[in-house]
């Protein structure tokens, strides 16, 4: 009995089989394990359709979080680190072999004004928020292993907390700044041939002697258009992470997050060089962005054109018998 | 000691989202907060699967990774919760998750989209267990009481299993030997690095 | 890194070997227990670690529930669907906290779907109507419940005076419990018209019409649990995926075990036909070609079941002819399967057996809803597939109880239990209520209209508004002029247009109900519309009847919330009030001595127990007589201890319930002593009658043209008779010898009740209050009802044998001349457009090219306005929409989530919507959710609501384009096919 009803079932699955095997079975085959692995493979995401109108919630899985994950935790963790501690490397190197670059004639004592109120406002504006949100910034990459093992959970909550509010609001200002940058500096700041010729002699860094330069050398140059460009990209993927989901997806998301974060290890790589630039490593640079007045000598030395510019324009201010060489 | 895990047998998933609303009923998670989901591939096609969704409790886990505070916890039990005092609402974890279980409570709102709020797995937070404070912030703790997440014990085609991962799967597995076929396990390669295996 | 601040997860790690692998998959709690190896202990520890968790946490209350105080557990039904899910409330200080799985229920074993899972929020409230309130110069006002009820009594009586009785139209509710639904019908009865009805006109009136001319009764004739052993399932016309998410459990658990086919019939791959073996789509609106198609096969290749069809069929020979016409290419050609497909569906059903048909609403909205339902009804029987285990009609009802207020005659045509409106039904009900027939046939417009048929609510606009003419227009003494709503949406029913011209022509309206529903905001009413805020079931106690006739007591979880009141509660303050009303006219009626004669009433409100006893005494036409209050308690008590296939109480149970079916499925004859354990599956002659066995009904006399009716060879186990016999009265048990096997106490009362009836010998197993004949019949193995033939042939309905007739408005006008719909013609009360509508379909179909249909999705019921109101199920669900196919929208420069109008080919409709372009539909065919209201034709009228009572979803209604057409034998309303155009908006 049970023979004869194994026969007829497996007459019966004989039959059956190849017209379904023609037909194709109405509910399709699908596997859950090969949809998987294809899309983490190529990429994309498994997405249906929800009855919900938050249409992110009709994305079943994005393997692509991983990549975001890895990109996180390992790429950034090591750019940002070697980016940031190569560069106060450099630096400590060059400070200990070149040391503080010193203005050769020796201070003259009569300044030209080179910054306004308002350039100088403005970049300090600039940098204080930027200072503020590279280390809030850096912070969320790097606190959890510094600070956090320092000051407990609630406190780095706290810290935290305050910073990403901090970064957020702070982008504001720093936008704002970026935009004026770009207003009050880019006709002086449009690379031109003499750039050439001041990168060919290393910026006078390293070798002997000052290569020509108007208001502002190759140097600066750089430093203003990463400021811009740079600026533009971390305040422009900054506003999308700012507004999650707001016409973008979450794909987007992890791109904005990915060029926000490189972006602002590199240039925060950069402005160390600018600081440090600005400040101990090169006498009388730092009094443009303080008092807005440098000295003659520095700046003959280091903006000669524009010097003469400035001389001609009779902008110079402070005794002329101080002076203790007479301009080339 | 379990390893406790969630299984969407989409042969049996209908879309009724009970497993939604349970959640919501149980939980009294406020409009807006999906910590479940259902998500239909193939809609109105040959091949149409549902499958419920919502924190899979991954096997290193990206969220916990990513967390810039480090405001994640695997219990014993393989659970993945959070202690929302710690939490700043950042996103990352929303970026990370494949799964897409991260909700915020002002999605969109400039300035901080308030803190996180995902799926608990039915298991509370890191206050005292069955505490008001315990509620009010990630809703009622059901392992604590010796139960099961609400959304498997009320899916009305018993669909969604949770569990453990050993015991789930050969329930699973058994379900696709007696019927003949199986779409496997959604999710799994991803959040556990392993299939349900035949 | 964990950072825990408190013990807690030492108790979870204690706790852990007790959860460790707990699992809802393939098995409940107890079951995966039971596997783990720990049952006993796991079982004494789960039952008793809420309070052990609560000693071991010191602190403070809990958001939701606080676990150092006792939890209350109640038990309750979904208020939802019929599927009948037990919903356990957790609850303290009279605040429904909690809600947990029911394990032990044998129809849900602790599932539920979104709905059953968000019926918590039903008692939360926010958006529930607070107190009574009356529109005044169209503004709302509240007012106090004294007042309304007085105010809408003396209305009342005041339009009874003028146009008499008929011009009120009692519209009741699937929502009651059977004992409301009794009671509400005992009302209308009471006021003296048959004007009452409630949602099954829309629903299965036409399934009710179909089945019980074809073997009795208007049931399914199995249950949900038994699709589990079905080898066979066919779907058509339903979604039960949708609207009965939890039946899938069976559905699914049956495919899987038995590697069953699952065939989906349906003009939309639905999120059932995703779970099918076999799917054919079908033009909408020829099921009754598919039918025949298939079984054309059947008969071509001597597939049906001969002997069955020999012994227990009438008139199988006259479908053959016409089955004959309906070869594979003709079957092709009207509904568009092709023949192979067909044939693959024929031999599986036919063959692999059990095999069962399960349909819903797509099989009934139709104007051919009752022949559709016939067609079923005889390929079950072509296949011998009626009346045992794992076959049979599985007719998924609507409501929660649409099942027992069809049973208690929410009904234009029937007093409770289908004893219809003749004079025996009258005489028999009026002795049950203690009122004489004369007393009753007093309270009519007149005599003649006790026995005819009331308006059904497919067409209670028309009968507003129609001028009143016997021959042309509505023959009754006078227009509507006023509606008592109780539970009832006002989108449900087709024509809205009509219907707001309706609803402004009633001089009263009243609305009864936990929400204002659309009935408040649709027309531009200015005065005397009142809204009564009613409790929902939870909040009150009684029985409902699944659609598997499983009868459940729900107990009230909580107190009714704000100023709400239970039905019972308000019919018995109208009673009162009318009484008040009438005796300051000096009208002599009286309602409330003789419909509460003998109900206990305690401070005001009705004791649903003491309803139930009444419906015992009377009902013995269902065998709802069996079916006491006591007996469904302790069934709710122990619900763990029914089979989950069967149904049946295990050994293991308590012997007061020992080898019952669950619920006691009617019939559950005689009194509840007797014990006679349900019926789970009608017509089942494998079993004894006194274990649940039966025969098909002889409904329909002995013979005709000299042809038996009665069941030749065949009866059910055990019987005394070995043939056909008819249904017992007083003159068969005489003719038997089985007389004096009545005791003289019967005798008694058979004598007393025969006076009425000209006779004793007319006394039947129906009439008989005794019981006595019924409990000689089942002492002899035979069912009360008679032994008879299904009816193949039912010559009484406009069509015996099922014929194919286009829908009223169909694109296919090339067929018309050839499958014309019936002529136009007369019924209930009112004319009835047929083919005379049809001839429009050839000019419309130009501008109208799509086939519009309608359906309902899982989030929401019905009109909607409960689950639109409830936040946790509104999320899902936020914009009402209407589905296309992918080449139809780009034809109409459509896509997906735009808004569209649908334009309807009636009263200039059109309805503003979202498009969701899918496949789920095919090209040609547009589809509609009905759940929707609270727009109208663009407008949003959520201002219209008396203020924080705005669903928290609105949108426009399909039936605002919906159409003309209704089945001729009851009028249900054809919503699943017409014509409409879809334009971007």
């Amino acid at each position: 009995m049970r023979a004869l009803r194994f026969l007829l079932l497996a007459l019966a699955l004989g039959i059956s089989a190849p017209a379904l095997a023609q037909e194709g079975t109405p509910r399709g085959v699908v596997s859950a394990e090969e949809l998987e692995a294809a899309t983490m493979r190529q990429g994309g995401m498994i997405s249906g359709r929800v009855t919900l109108p938050d249409q992110a919630a009709a994305n079943l899985i994005q393997p692509a979080g991983q990549a975001w994950r890895d990109f996180h935790n390992r790429t950034l963790t090591w750019v940002g680190g070697v980016a940031i501690l190569g560069m106060l490397g450099v630096l400590v190197v060059f400070y200990l072999t070149r040391g503080r670059i010193r203005v050769e004639g020796g201070l003259s004592g009569r300044t030209i004004p080179r910054f306004n109120l308002l350039e100088r406002a403005n970049h300090w504006m600039v940098a204080t928020s930027f200072i503020i949100l590279g280390l809030t910034g850096l912070n969320l990459t790097f606190g959890r292993f510094l600070l956090l093992p320092l000051v407990g959970p609630e406190t780095f909550t706290a810290i935290s907390e305050a910073g990403k509010i901090a970064h957020n609001y702070l982008s504001f200002p720093f936008t704002l700044g970026i935009v004026l940058m770009l207003l009050l500096w880019v006709k002086d700041n449009i690379p031109n041939r003499l750039d050439i010729e001041w990168f060919k002699q290393g910026g006078g860094l390293i070798g002997k002697g000052h290569p020509d330069s108007k208001r502002f050398n190759g140097g600066q140059k750089m430093v203003f258009w990463l400021t811009i460009l740079g600026g533009g990209a971390v305040a422009v993927s900054g506003y999308l992470l700012i507004f999650p989901l707001q016409g973008t997806t979450v794909a987007d998301m992890q791109l904005a997050h990915t060029v926000h974060a490189l972006v602002g290890v590199l240039m925060i790589a950069a402005m160390l060089a600018h600081i440090y630039i600005g400040s101990i490593g090169m006498e009388g640079a730092f009094d443009a962005m303080g008092s807005g007045q440098v000295d003659l000598n520095w700046a003959k030395e280091h903006h000669n054109l524009w010097t003469q510019e400035q001389l001609a324009a009779g902008r110079v201010s402070g005794i002329p018998g101080a002076e203790a060489k007479p301009a080339e | 000691m379990a390893r406790l895990k969630f299984l969407c047998d989409s042969d049996r998933c209908i879309e009724c989202n009970a497993c939604v609303t349970a959640c919501k009923n149980e939980h009294e998670v406020p409009w807006g907060i999906n910590r479940r989901r259902v998500v239909t591939i193939n809609d109105g096609r040959p091949g149409e699967r549902s499958i419920s969704m919502a924190c899979m409790h991954c096997t290193d886990a990206p969220c916990a990774a990513v967390c810039p505070v480090s405001c994640f916890y695997t219990t014993a039990d393989g659970v993945v919760l959070h202690d929302k005092d710690l939490c700043i609402g950042c996103g990352y974890c929303f970026y990370a998750c494949p799964f897409g279980a991260p909700q915020y409570p002002r999605l969109g709102n400039f300035g901080g989209r308030g803190k996180m709020d995902k799926c608990t797995y039915c298991a509370g937070g890191p206050q005292e267990d069955n505490t008001r404070v315990e509620y009010t912030q990630y809703g009622s703790n059901r392992l604590a009481e010796g139960k099961l997440p609400i959304c498997a014990e009320m899916c009305s085609t018993k669909a969604l299993l949770a569990g453990d991962g050993e015991i789930i799967a050969s329930i699973y597995r058994e379900r696709v030997q007696t019927r003949g076929y199986g779409s496997g396990a959604w999710g799994w390669r991803t959040a556990y690095r392993t299939t349900v295996g035949a | 890194m964990l950072i825990k601040r408190s013990d807690g997860r030492a108790a979870k790690q204690r706790l852990a070997s007790v959860y460790q692998g707990l699992s809802s998959g393939g098995m409940d709690r107890r079951g995966f227990l039971k596997q783990a190896g720990v049952a006993g202990a796991g079982l004494a520890a789960l039952s008793t670690l809420a309070p052990r968790m609560a000693e071991a946490a010191p602190s403070g209350a809990m958001g939701v529930i606080n676990h150092q105080q006792p939890v209350q557990r109640i038990k309750n039904i979904c208020t939802h669907c019929s599927v009948g899910c037990t919903v356990t409330a957790e609850v303290q200080n009279g605040v429904w906290v909690g809600q947990e799985p029911t394990w032990e229920s044998p129809i849900n074993r602790g599932t539920h779907c979104a709905k059953g899972a968000a019926v918590r929020e039903l008692v939360g409230g926010e958006r529930r109507l607070k107190y009574p309130m009356k529109l005044v110069n169209g503004r709302w006002q509240r007012l106090s419940w004294d007042v309304a009820i007085q105010e809408i009594a003396d209305k009342m009586i005041d339009i009874r005076a003028r146009t008499g009785s008929d011009s009120i139209f009692w519209l009741g509710s699937a929502k009651f419990s059977n004992e409301g639904a009794y009671l509400f019908r005992k009302f209308a009865a009471m006021w003296g018209t048959n004007n009452v009805d409630h949602q099954a006109r829309i629903c299965h009136s036409t399934t009710v019409a179909g089945v019980a001319n074809t073997w009795g009764y208007g049931a399914q004739t199995n249950s949900y649990n038994d699709i589990r052993n079905s080898k066979t399932m066919i779907i058509m016309g339903g979604n039960p995926a949708e609207a009965h998410p939890v039946s899938l459990q069976h559905v699914l658990a049956g495919k899987e075990k038995n590697r069953a086919n699952l065939i989906v019939i349906d003009p939309r791959y639905t999120r059932t036909a995703a779970h099918a073996t076999e799917y054919v789509r079908i033009r909408p609106g020829t099921d009754i070609p598919v039918i025949w198609g298939i079984l054309w096969h059947i008969f071509e290749n001597g597939w049906e079941d001969k002997e069955f069809i020999r012994q227990r069929v009438y008139g199988m020979d006259d479908v053959r002819r016409e089955v004959a016409k309906w070869n594979p290419a003709e079957v092709e050609r009207v509904t568009g399967v092709p023949g192979a497909q067909l044939r693959r569906v024929a031999e599986m059903f036919a063959k692999e057996r059990p095999s069962t048909l399960i349909w819903c609403m797509g099989a009934t909205q139709k104007t051919v809803g009752t022949a559709n339902v016939r067609a079923f009804s005889i390929l079950l029987l072509a296949t011998g597939n009626v009346g045992g285990e794992g076959n049979g009609a599985n007719i998924f009802r609507g409501h929660c109880n649409v099942q027992g207020a069809s049973d208690f005659g929410l009904d234009v045509a029937t007093l409770p239990a289908y004893y219809g409106i003749d004079e025996t039904a009258w005489r028999h009900w009026a002795r049950v209520w203690g009122e004489t027939f004369e007393s009753m046939r007093a309270r009519f417009d007149s005599p003649q209209m006790m026995h005819t048929p009331g308006i059904p609510t497919t067409r209670y606009f028309d009968a507003a508004t129609m001028p009143v003419n016997p021959e042309t227009g509505l023959a009754q003494r006078s227009n509507y002029k006023g509606m008592i709503v109780f539970g009832h949406g006002g989108n449900t029913v087709t024509r809205m247009p009509d219907a707001v011209k309706g609803l402004e022509a009633l001089e009263l309206l009243v609305v009864a109900d936990p929400h204002p529903t659309t009935f408040a905001v649709l027309s531009g009413r200015r005065d005397n519309t009142y809204l009564l805020p009613i409790a929902t079931q939870f909040e009150c106690s009684g029985s409902r009847t699944a659609s598997n006739r499983s009868v459940q007591w729900g107990s009230k979880i909580v107190d009714p919330i704000f100023e709400s009141r239970t039905d019972y509660r308000v019919m018995y303050h109208l009673a009162e009030a009318l009484d008040r009303a009438a005796e300051r006219r000096n009208m002599p009626i009286r309602f409330r001595e003789p419909m509460f004669r003998y109900i206990e009433v305690r401070d005001g409100e009705p004791v649903p127990e003491s309803i139930l006893r009444e419906i015992n005494r009377g009902a013995w036409g269902t065998g709802y007589t069996g079916i006491s209050p006591e007996r469904l308690k302790l069934h709710m008590q122990h619900q763990d201890k029914f089979d989950i296939v069967t149904l049946r109480a295990r050994d293991d149970a308590p012997p007061e319930i020992r080898g019952d079916y669950y619920g006691l499925p009617w019939p559950c004859w005689g009194t509840p002593e007797m014990r006679h354990p349900g019926t789970h599956i009608l017509y089942n002659t494998n079993l004894h009658v006194k274990e649940g066995g039966g025969t098909f009904r002889a409904r329909f006399g002995v013979e005709r043209n000299g042809e038996t009716l009665l069941a030749e060879g065949s009866y059910s186990k055990g019987s005394d008779i070995r043939d056909g016999y008819p249904e017992f009265t007083v003159a068969v048990l005489k003719r038997l010898g089985w007389y004096d096997e009545l005791t003289a106490a019967e005798k008694a009362v058979i004598a007393e009740i025969g006076q009425g009836l000209g006779g004793e010998d007319r006394v039947s197993w129906m009439t008989d209050l005794s019981g006595g004949i019924v409990r000689v019949a089942l002492e002899h193995g035979c069912s009360p009802f008679g032994n008879a033939k299904a009816r193949a042939n039912a010559w009484n309905l406009p069509d015996p044998i099922p014929v194919h007739r286009e829908p009223i408005y169909t694109p296919r006008t090339d067929l018309l001349a050839q499958y014309p719909t019936l002529p136009d013609r007369r019924g209930f009360r009112l004319p009835h457009l047929g083919q005379s509508i049809q001839a429009r379909s050839h000019q419309l179909v130009r501008d109208f090219p799509l086939i519009l249909s309608t359906g309902r999705l899982v989030e929401y019921e019905g009109g909607g306005e409960e689950t639109r109101s409830n936040k946790w199920l509104a999320e899902l669900q936020q914009d009402m929409f209407v589905e296309i196919n992918p080449r139809d929208a780009a034809a109409r420069n459509i896509r997906d989530g735009q808004w569209v109008w649908v334009r309807g080919p009636e009263n200039n409709a059109r309805v503003r919507v979202k498009a969701m372009v899918t496949e789920r539909v095919g090209p040609g065919v547009v589809w509609m959710p009905f759940h929707f209201a609270g727009w109208f034709m663009g407008e949003d009228q959520r201002r219209k609501y008396p203020q924080g009572t705005d669903p928290i979803v609105l949108g426009e209604s399909a039936n605002a384009v919906t159409t003309y057409g209704y089945d001729p034998v009851t009028y249900m309303q054809e919503t699943k096919v017409t014509l409409c155009q879809v334009v971007a908006a």
